[in-house]
């Protein structure tokens, strides 16, 4: 079909910590193609979070990665220089963040933070800058452009934040978006107008986006395909209409039937028993093995690959 | 059904009255020229609470959601208005009456990590209540919460372990082991499940049904998530800045919202169901500022059925369907 403009294959993250060494993703991959919304889905702790951040290279100090590949349009993450990473941050792959109020500097205006990257990245005056930077406002619905400019971000509602780093992150038309969490802090009513807006601007600009939430509903509002994350590894891959219909993975289906439908009142929640595992003290065989209802002798000892039954359809299970 | 139906009504008995319920908050700013501001934070609620019922109430940041837990718990005094418990005005009560009143009314919080004290046992935590209401001591004290932390699925093991042992949704066991202590009549979730991961906050929603059932409590469920707001209640309250727009019966509220911010609120939740991806019918702004809220009707800045009427005159709560009332002048349907 199209061709990928990120892989990642079999990414290995750790953290160092007072008892040494914590894997939290282990052996991830996967691909964004060009002009897709891919997915990652998984609660906390399941390592989506920070592999996200791994791809931008921005793991805190302690984290690394130990193995793997990155790949991001034929050049090789882990390879390139601290110099060149910075280059590609900002101006090929952006990220915006849950909490858009600890994402923005307090202390300068939206203007400034906003002409800062064209003037860095695109090399433009500061005139040109601030032009552009009102003409990113309005294109992501912020009313009165040119005085949000001078505006600093307490003086903003969080969804006007929000719309500010996202204008931010696609001033420089980058090739790949990655927001984490990008609607979780907002209310719901807010939340709609911006997953409305990154629609909107994907169908205009052809970004990739790579979306990380935990939620379902958000999920199948804007995603093509999806990965699912448990315990720092890809449990099941699925275009989204194909997951919905037909979830292959216990822990995908559990998700499932755990979330509360607004159309369907069901007396009682399907609940996955337990809790996630820490990382310090993973599960022998499967690591969903101890919450599954499928679970017997066989995923206690082995650990399943993740397996394709069909080109696009991929899960890590032993028993379906 | 319909028999059913009518032995509910025929039992239904209001434990709680809420009363042209106000609560201002004075605002002072600057130093040498002073300017202060009135956020009306919740502004003329009315409304009942049956025993045995969940009566949910939903809303975005500012509506006064909260606000209306805490006072409704006695932790903020009303500016206006009152609260009838039990047939009686909490404002009127005696000390040893509020005293007896607060056991009957407990809270389960929405953050497991703050309300809890890291400095002691899940003993201390669930027996506290009991040793402070002087209820129960030594063996018996050791028993009761034994039964509690039973009763919320966590282990007699547990009950020497400090909380920062134990995950978000055994954290929130704790809280509700401890809230059920007092064996009280009414508790007042706030965010109770909203910090929690989907797979665990449907096990702390079916825990709190199970509990509902066994131990006749009535429980007034706050929060801004609408999907689980829905699976929990019996009838749902909605809030936009400080005043209660509508409150009906849950299906009725899902199947036939009758006001316009209803039903743009429930339109804005994302459905896990691809095939159902549709327009959403978007809420055009933002939600105004509380010191400073919009004349008439609250909502008509952002309402498409606004009219001049709207923006003047601010429209009465009212029951205009059995068991539903609304606060509009030109309700849908």
């Amino acid at each position: 079909m199209s061709n990928p403009i990120l892989d990642i294959k079999d990414l290995r993250v750790r953290f160092k910590t007072e008892d040494g060494f914590v894997p939290t993703v282990n052996g991830v991959t996967f691909h964004v193609n060009e002009g897709e919304t891919l997915a990652i889905v998984g609660e906390s702790g399941s390592g989506k979070s920070v592999t996200s951040l791994a791809v931008m290279g921005i793991l805190p100090p302690n984290g690394e990665v130990y193995d793997g590949e990155m790949t991001f349009r034929e050049r090789d993450l882990l390879k390139i220089s601290k110099k060149e990473y910075r280059a590609l941050r900002g101006n090929e792959i952006s990220m915006i963040f849950q909490e858009p109020m600890t994402a923005l500097n307090p202390v300068f205006t939206i203007g400034y933070q906003l002409r800062e990257t064209l003037i860095l990245h695109q090399q433009l005056t500061k005139e040109a800058a601030h032009k552009k930077g009102i003409e990113m406002l309005e294109l992501v619905g912020i009313p009165d452009a040119e005085k949000v400019m001078s505006r600093f971000p307490h003086q903003l509602s969080g969804g006007m934040r929000q719309r500010v780093m996202i204008a931010m992150a696609l001033s420089c038309n980058p090739k790949l978006l990655i927001a984490d969490e990008p609607t979780t802090a907002l209310d719901v009513t807010i939340q709609a107008q911006i997953l409305t807006l990154m629609k909107n601007l994907k169908e205009k600009s052809n970004t990739s986006i790579l979306i990380i939430t935990h939620d379902l509903g958000v999920v199948a509002e804007v995603a093509d395909r999806v990965i699912v994350m448990y315990a720092g590894e890809v449990v099941e891959e699925a275009p989204v209409f194909e997951l919905f219909e037909n979830p292959k993975h216990p822990y995908t289906h559990g998700l499932m039937a755990s979330i509360p439908k607004i159309h369907d009142v069901v007396e009682n929640l399907y609940s996955i028993e337990g809790t996630v595992p820490n990382p310090t003290n993973m599960p022998k065989g499967c690591k969903f093995h101890p919450r599954c209802p499928l679970a017997d002798k066989d995923c206690m000892t082995i650990h399943p690959e993740l397996e394709y039954i069909n080109s696009t359809h991929a899960k890590r299970c032993i028993k379906v | 059904m319909e028999v059913v139906k009518e032995k509910i009504e025929i039992e239904e008995k209001v434990i709680m009255k809420v009363r042209n319920l106000k609560k201002h908050f004075e605002i002072t700013k600057g130093y040498i020229k002073k300017q202060s501001s009135t956020v009306r934070a919740v502004d003329g609620l009315n409304f009942d609470v049956y025993e045995g019922e969940t009566l949910g109430i939903v809303g975005e940041s500012g509506c006064g959601k909260s606000t209306t837990g805490q006072l409704i718990l006695g932790l903020l005094d009303a500016t206006e208005g009152n609260i009838y418990f039990d047939s009686k005005d909490i404002a009127q009560m005696s000390q040893e009456e509020l005293r007896k009143a607060r056991r009957d009314l407990q809270v389960i919080f929405q953050d497991p990590y703050s309300s809890l004290n890291p400095r002691m046992t899940v003993e201390e935590i669930i027996g506290e209540p009991l040793v402070v209401h002087k209820i129960a001591s030594g063996e018996q004290l050791r028993k009761e919460v034994l039964e509690l932390i039973k009763l919320v699925g966590l282990g007699e093991h547990q009950l020497k372990r400090y909380p920062h042992e134990f995950s978000g949704g055994q954290r929130q066991r704790i809280g509700i082991a401890r809230a059920l202590a007092l064996r009280p009549k009414v508790i007042v979730c706030d965010e109770a499940v909203s910090a929690l991961d989907v797979s665990i906050q449907a096990q702390i929603l079916n825990l709190l049904k199970k509990l509902q059932k066994e131990l006749d409590l009535t429980y007034i469920f706050i929060a801004h998530g609408l999907p689980a707001v829905r699976h929990i209640s019996t009838r749902i309250g909605v809030m936009y800045l400080g005043r209660m727009v509508e409150l009906a019966d849950r299906d009725e509220l899902f199947v036939k919202p009758l006001h316009p911010y209803t039903h743009a609120l429930l339109d804005s939740v994302p459905i896990p169901d691809p095939k159902l991806r549709k327009t959403h019918q978007l809420i055009e702004g933002e939600i105004p500022n509380p010191s400073n809220p919009p004349s008439g009707c609250h909502f008509h800045p952002r309402c498409s059925f606004a009219t001049e009427r709207c923006k003047q005159e601010s429209p009465e709560y009212r029951e205009i369907l059995p068991r539903h009332f609304v606060a509009c002048h030109h309700p849908l349907h």
